[in-house]
């Protein structure tokens, strides 16, 4: 086992008399482990701080090497983690024992649910990138046009091309696997060697091509499946297929804050984290018209406590980046840090998740795999998109999915009991295969969250309301999605064919996105092409908050191409005295 | 078909050997409720606990691999229900050994056993009731309990703990699954 020596080190406060920092970064998930990275190796002292408690890459995965039997309630979620984690629960497995203990306490950390939203949280150093699905796709050029084009929302300031080499940039680090195949729809990257597609996805992938002209690929997925001196460098090796990620990777094979951004800024040296401390406020001077820093609660002990810094990165989250803006109150921000615009909290926009279909598969009975692949196949977008033209909806969606063999889990629904039974549950069992639909949810300023005006959390700060819900477009997508799914697997000659369409709330895709977003026009937006909020130049947002919409594609890459992307742009600036 | 006559063709595909008063005793089991009914807590009596060993140990069996009791699957089935599942599967639960209990299920024969799950198993295919069925239950319980054992799991597949690599290829005759 790869052992990475890199140690991360909490900040002694009281030993350090002087609280200021070049950079204050906000989060350590996927963005602020970018920022403070990307910050730190350009000659800043950074500040990141996590209001979650201290996960140690490796030591701290304490489930990552158990074995099945290890497991008291072998996966299943108990009572307890059920009421304790009432809103991460929602999610498949997410209150399994493997994984319970690294998302947050919804119990202690209510919020309230006007329309419910499925707000997946994990607090704690490196956030959701410990968690995250790895499928890394780059947006491409139509995503960032189509506000224009069709008149939704407001416009991107960006375009494909101000973000292509910070894509590029951001897969040399991350190191994503995955296949070219020379599409517009979804532009290639800068790739590992892909993992194959088991053979009744190759027969799928053949049958759609020759009946639709559809593409299907192989997930890109960020996972190692030949590291390079980048990554072992950071003490991060090669992928050892065994699929269980989800427990935090001792090899660091998948790309997380811990094992990938968080080493590299440490490694300057120019790095401090400050855990368990929650930003209550940004501290805005009326005077020099700039915010100066942060206030933090500690989480334990309740203390407070400010830090001070020329920039500030906000990546808490785009839920928690909105409520601490929209907590952040001035007399020259009396609605809200940069909130002129009202936008703040607005537009909140996730994917769809939880509807496709499933089959049986007949043949292949002697194509087996060896290893478990931490990926699936992906078929990109097809509506909207050529000559095809949807009228009952704007945008599309994404399938991913994929074909098994079937385990000894089939023998719960089958007829049988006794020896032979429980000997034929040792063979590997039928194919079967699912897809499922990742679809675009627009962006509409009445889905949004606020802070109750006069509930207030543990720590004194207002709680956090959802409110925000699919509207016709997403609802007329979800039932495409269905009816497209039933359509392929059947072209395509599986049998058994099977919709599915869970019934959910927005949040489940785990992409919350939209609540400060970038514009042109401080009127309508909150932060410009560069992620600088408008009205207070040296704060930056560059989580899921600054997206102006959303694409179908999983956004995490694109969190992290506009995080290095404004980073660079922040240095710039810094060095030629312009913040 | 009514109970009754599905009992009867079970006792005639057995040869007849379901007593009397056995059918009298199952044909009380859709009437039947629990004394249990608003105990959240989950509990077992001595009997209703052998009653459940015997049925796990009747869904994977000993053979020349160790069986459902040999793994602790029946003590792993009552923990199971009483931190992972609630009240309505609790009571279901608990309805499904008491008609057990009025068939007399440790008194009947090995045939007769047999031929009451294969009962059971059709009968619960036109349960449509949203709370999981007894035997659903007993099934899907002892399969995990069993397949993810140390021994069970050992025992059945290949347990590949680091496989290291991703690899396409043919299945062997007669190769059991990879377990990870």
């Amino acid at each position: 086992m790869t052992k990475n020596k890199l140690k991360i080190m909490n900040l002694n406060i009281k030993a350090n008399k002087n609280n200021t920092f070049d950079a204050i970064v906000v989060g350590s998930g996927m963005s602020g482990g970018f920022a403070a990275k990307e910050l730190t190796e350009r000659g800043l002292k950074v500040l990141m701080i996590e209001r979650g408690h201290e996960i140690k890459h490796i030591e701290g995965y304490d489930t990552a090497m158990k074995e099945p039997w290890d497991f008291e309630h072998r996966g299943k979620t108990t009572n307890i983690s059920a009421e304790e984690r009432w809103a991460n629960s929602r999610f498949w497995g997410l209150g399994s024992e493997e994984v319970v203990n690294h998302l947050t306490n919804d119990k202690e950390n209510p919020y309230i649910e006007i329309r419910a939203f499925d707000w997946i949280r994990a607090y704690h150093t490196g956030g959701k990138s410990m968690h995250w699905g790895r499928q890394s796709y780059r947006w491409g050029k139509h995503d960032f046009e189509a506000n224009a084009k069709e008149g939704i929302g407001i416009d991107w300031p960006i375009r494909y091309e101000d973000l292509e080499p910070w894509y590029t940039h951001v897969e040399k680090f991350v190191g994503v696997s995955g296949q070219k195949e020379g599409l517009e729809v979804l532009p290639d990257g800068h790739f590992l060697p892909a993992m194959p597609l088991f053979a009744p996805e190759a027969h799928f992938k053949n049958k759609m091509f020759e009946k639709f002209n559809r593409p299907v690929t192989v997930g890109r997925v960020a996972n190692l499946t030949q590291a390079q001196d980048i990554h072992t460098k950071l003490g991060r090796g090669s992928c050892q297929y065994r699929n269980k990620c989800n427990r935090g990777c001792p090899y660091g094979a998948y790309y997380s804050s811990l094992s990938g951004s968080i080493p590299a800024a440490m490694r300057t040296n120019r790095l401090s984290i400050l855990h368990d401390s929650i930003v209550s406020e940004i501290i805005y001077d009326e005077q020099k018209k700039r915010a100066t820093g942060v206030r933090i609660i500690n989480q334990n002990t309740m203390q407070t406590e400010d830090f001070f810094a020329k920039i500030i990165f906000l990546n808490a989250g785009s839920i928690n980046t909105a409520a601490l803006m929209l907590n952040s109150k001035s007399n020259r921000f009396q609605n809200g840090f940069g909130n002129d615009s009202d936008q703040v909290g607005r537009n909140l926009m996730d994917h769809q998740l939880g509807s496709g279909a499933s089959a049986t598969v007949d043949g292949f009975e002697d194509d087996y795999v060896y290893g478990q692949r931490p990926n699936a196949m992906y078929i990109p977008r097809f509506r909207n998109w050529g000559n095809d033209k949807q009228t009952a909806y704007l945008r599309g969606f994404g399938y991913q999915g994929g074909a098994v063999r079937d385990g000894w889990e089939r023998g719960v629904a089958a007829d049988g009991f006794g020896d032979d039974f429980k000997q034929s549950l040792t063979k590997p069992g039928p194919w079967s295969i699912r897809i499922g639909g990742f679809g675009e949810i627009l962006p509409d300023p009445n889905n949004r969250i606020f802070l109750d005006p006069v509930k207030k959390d543990k720590w004194g700060i207002p709680m956090i309301v959802t409110d925000a819900a699919f509207v016709e477009n997403d609802w007329a997508m979800r039932k495409d999605i269905v009816a497209s799914a039933v359509e392929m697997l059947e072209t395509a000659g599986f049998k058994n064919v099977t919709p599915y369409d869970r019934p959910t709330h927005m949040g489940l895709g785990i992409h919350d996105m939209g609540t400060a977003r970038m514009g042109r026009d401080p009127k309508t937006s909150v932060l410009n092409a560069f992620n600088q909020v408008h009205d207070c130049k040296n704060v930056f947002v560059t989580d899921g908050a600054a997206m102006t919409s959303a694409s179908c594609v999983n956004p995490s890459i694109t969190y992290m191409a506009l995080t290095a992307r404004a980073a660079d742009f922040a240095v710039k600036a810094l060095k030629k005295k312009e913040l | 078909m009514n109970r009754r006559e599905v009992i009867r063709n079970v006792a005639l595909m057995l040869g007849g050997t379901f007593s009397a008063p056995t059918i009298m005793a199952m044909d009380k089991w859709e009437t039947f409720t629990s004394p249990n009914n608003n105990d959240s807590s989950f509990s077992l009596t001595e009997t209703q606990q052998k009653i459940l060993a015997e049925i796990a140990e009747m869904i994977i069996p000993k053979t020349d691999t160790p069986g459902a009791k040999d793994v602790g699957v029946p003590a792993f089935i009552v923990m199971m229900l009483n931190d992972c599942y609630r009240e309505p599967e609790h009571q279901s639960f608990l309805d499904g050994l008491a008609s057990m209990e009025k068939v007399k299920f440790l008194s009947l024969k090995a045939d007769e056993r047999t031929g009451v799950l294969k009962l059971l198993e059709q009968e619960t295919k036109k349960i449509t009731s949203k709370v999981t069925p007894f035997w659903r239950l007993m099934k899907e319980l002892t399969l995990l309990g069993y397949f993810t054992s140390e021994a069970g799991l050992k025992a059945s597949f290949e347990y590949v703990q680091i496989p290291g690599k991703l690899e396409l290829i043919k299945l062997k005759p007669n190769q059991k699954s990879f377990a990870y």
